[in-house]
């Protein structure tokens, strides 16, 4: 559906590009999930897709066809779900839906149903007449949900959806994005949170300074690379732990703890051969995990940052 | 898809009372205010000024300048004894001062010697106003002198025959237009003021649709970007023509209830009152646009509208009639749409002018209106988040 292929873009007056040679797809029934801190690049990459910055260089395709030509045609084909709650604090629900009904140039005929669809999709029947900056938090996500889906997109964009929202919204709202997926929409989702990418994204791009650091299935990410050996051991000084464990790969920060260590473990080494080393030497192990990186664990690596950078 | 966005616009606008409230009910007080306040300078009120005469002269033509003075300002108090007093604190508004020898300056054949008919007003007295009563003095001081050279020249006149009054006439010529009144030129200036009142309302809306992303929504939906901007652009044309058709009501029907003269539309050419207002609204409303692209924030906006619209109504000839200030000044001025707004209005309420006479202003203001539109677009392409 979507095929971003070497995409570069610089601002006026900018000392460093935002994006530099991105490449990405994105396959209508699945969820691309977009991690990077802020600063990353991430709505520079929206904006080309909202048709708000044109391509500088690279190329930005929707089914083989250049962005700029779908999107002069039939640019609902593509939706965004801004971060922002993106509608109209002082008009009703309804005023908002036919807002932008009408913008996206929904024929009237049509209009009626499918704000009702929306309306219906987000659960919003009880607030119809209900004034948005009079909405909680949940209910303009929902809102801004139930915009987003009026053009029916091919290829939506959600932009942290769940930022501020309680529990039961957040879920309603993954679950959500999950059915529009297999409904056989493109869904690009950006979020802070490790958990939800985990939970609904088929595949991951980790950017940050505007290149794409890693990119794949959450399982080929998560199984790439060394193993990960953490543990805490007494009996011997933090230094000699250290000296220890730097011949098997190469050590970690893993906490304030001067005790705990965490080791990428070189190959051909096993964690049990780390373990019969500390125990000839006289330290005694308290605690010992091993495996590979989870997704925040892959992310700081890569970046050398917490995602909320 | 413009009707729906209109329509948003229509609905957005009617919620924020605070907007509605500058828009429509500002402009209107004023015009009340103003109207009221300023009756009496289209016709000052001479004869209910408090003033005295103190008659320090014997002679025979002592008597006479009271007499000349009363009918156009009305009988002379007596004159109190601490009447120095009373004109220092404005309670005496002048007081006439016949000096002793008076009568005989004015039978000495030739140019007087010295002052001996002063005029002293309160310190606090309008600056037109002391001309006005200073030159009417020295036309009854011009009467009698005459008189007074005839009688020593043996001539037997009249005391009528050397009254001037009837010689000159003054009027506004306004030909078969309206006579001009604080109405007619109040509801000018603070209808072109409250025109460009938009500003604040159009920008704060503006900003705060760009904040929250809805205009980057509506771009990405494919909205064009003269579509977006026309439709902001033509609920803001409706608004400044209802508030014209406001304030030429409140011009015609209230005033005239509530004290004021009422603005008369006599003879007033309805095609170019209706070409001028919407020229007006056309500059105040791209006007409003291109500095609604142009500032970031809201505090921007709020601040930007109403300083510009000051400014602009300060230098305009809405606040301080142009004809006062310095040549200078005057140059500014002319660089001032409202300025151009004001001049169409009283062109065409005022002067009894038509769509001819108000041609040059018209194009003057469609000029600047399209050139506010052209920069608003390309501001708005160029940063269209």
């Amino acid at each position: 559906m979507l095929a971003i292929q070497h995409l570069g873009y610089r601002y006026a007056g900018a000392a460093a590009p935002a994006l530099t040679d991105v490449s990405l797809k994105a396959e209508r029934g699945s969820v691309l999930g977009l991690l990077g801190p802020n600063g990353a690049g991430k709505t520079t990459l929206i904006s080309h897709l909202s048709g708000l910055l044109d391509v500088q260089k690279g190329k930005v395709l929707i089914d083989g066809e250049p962005l700029a030509a779908v999107r002069t045609r039939t640019p609902t084909r593509i939706a965004v779900a801004p971060q922002e709650f993106a509608f109209y604090p002082m008009l009703s629900v309804v005023q908002n839906l036919e807002c932008f009904a009408s913008a996206a140039r929904i024929p009237r005929a049509k209009r009626a149903a499918r704000i009702a669809a929306c309306v219906a999709t987000a659960q919003l029947e009880h607030v119809t007449t209900t004034r948005a900056d009079q909405l909680s938090g949940g209910l303009k996500r929902r809102l801004n949900l139930a915009i987003a889906l009026l053009p029916e997109p091919e290829l939506i964009l959600f932009d942290e959806p769940t930022v501020g929202v309680d529990p039961q919204t957040r879920a309603f709202v993954l679950e959500a994005i999950r059915r529009l997926a297999e409904a056989g929409a493109a869904v690009i989702y950006t979020s802070h949170y490790m958990d939800e990418i985990e939970a609904i994204a088929d595949r991951v791009l980790i950017i940050d300074q505007g290149r794409v650091l890693r990119a794949g299935t959450l399982g080929e990410l998560l199984s790439e690379g060394e193993l990960l050996l953490t543990l805490t051991a007494d009996g011997i000084s933090p230094q000699a732990l250290r000296e220890v464990l730097g011949s098997y790969g190469v050590l970690e920060p893993a906490g304030p703890a001067a005790q705990t260590v965490r080791l990428r473990l070189a190959a051909p080494h096993r964690p049990a051969d780390v373990l019969s080393a500390l125990d000839a030497i006289g330290a005694r192990v308290q605690h010992a995990e091993f495996g590979r990186y989870n997704l925040e664990q892959l992310f700081m690596a890569l970046t050398q940052r917490p995602l909320r950078d | 898809m413009l009707a729906g966005l209109i329509k948003k616009e229509l609905l957005a606008l009617s919620r924020d009372v605070h907007g509605l409230a500058a828009l429509f009910a500002m402009p209107v007080l004023f015009v009340i205010v103003m109207s009221l306040a300023l009756k009496n300078v289209y016709e000052p009120p001479l004869r209910a000024l408090r003033h005295a005469i103190d008659v320090r002269d014997n002679g025979t033509f002592a008597a006479e300048v009271g007499k000349l003075w009363a009918p156009g300002h009305g009988p002379a108090e007596a004159l109190p004894a601490d009447w120095e007093a009373q004109l220092r604190a404005g309670k005496l508004k002048y007081v006439i001062v016949l000096d002793e020898g008076f009568s005989k300056e004015l039978a000495v054949l030739g140019s007087p010697g010295e002052a001996r008919l002063h005029l002293l007003t309160e310190p606090g007295i309008d600056g037109n106003l002391f001309n006005a009563l200073r030159a009417e003095l020295q036309a009854v001081g011009g009467q009698l002198k005459a008189r007074g050279a005839l009688q020593t020249l043996g001539e037997n006149i009249s005391p009528t025959s050397t009254d001037t009054h009837k010689l000159v006439s003054a009027e506004r010529y306004a030909s078969g237009g309206p006579r001009p009144s604080s109405v007619q030129q109040n509801v000018s200036g603070w209808l072109v003021f409250g025109m460009f009142f938009v500003i604040a309302a159009l920008a704060n809306l503006f900003v705060e649709e760009r904040r929250c992303g809805a205009l980057a929504r509506l771009r990405s939906l494919g909205v064009p970007p003269l579509a977006l901007l026309a439709s902001k652009a033509l609920p803001y044309v409706a608004v400044n023509l209802v508030q014209a058709a406001l304030m030429l009501m409140v011009g015609a029907w209230l005033m005239p209830l509530l004290g004021g003269d009422a603005l008369s539309f006599a003879n007033v050419n309805w095609l170019a009152l209706g070409l001028v207002v919407c020229a007006i609204s056309a500059a105040a409303v791209s006007l409003a646009l291109m500095l609604s692209c142009l500032v970031r924030t809201q505090a921007q906006a709020s601040a930007v509208g109403p300083v510009l619209n000051v400014l602009m109504a300060a230098l305009g000839g809405i606040m301080v009639p142009t004809f006062v200030m310095p040549a200078a000044m005057q140059t500014i001025a002319r660089l001032s749409p409202m300025n151009w707004g004001l001049e169409a209005l009283l062109t065409v309420l005022l002067r009894g002018g038509g769509v001819a006479s108000a041609a040059p202003l018209l194009l003057r203001l469609l000029g600047f209106a399209a050139l506010m539109m052209l920069a608003a677009w390309l501001l708005f392409k160029r940063n269209p988040r």
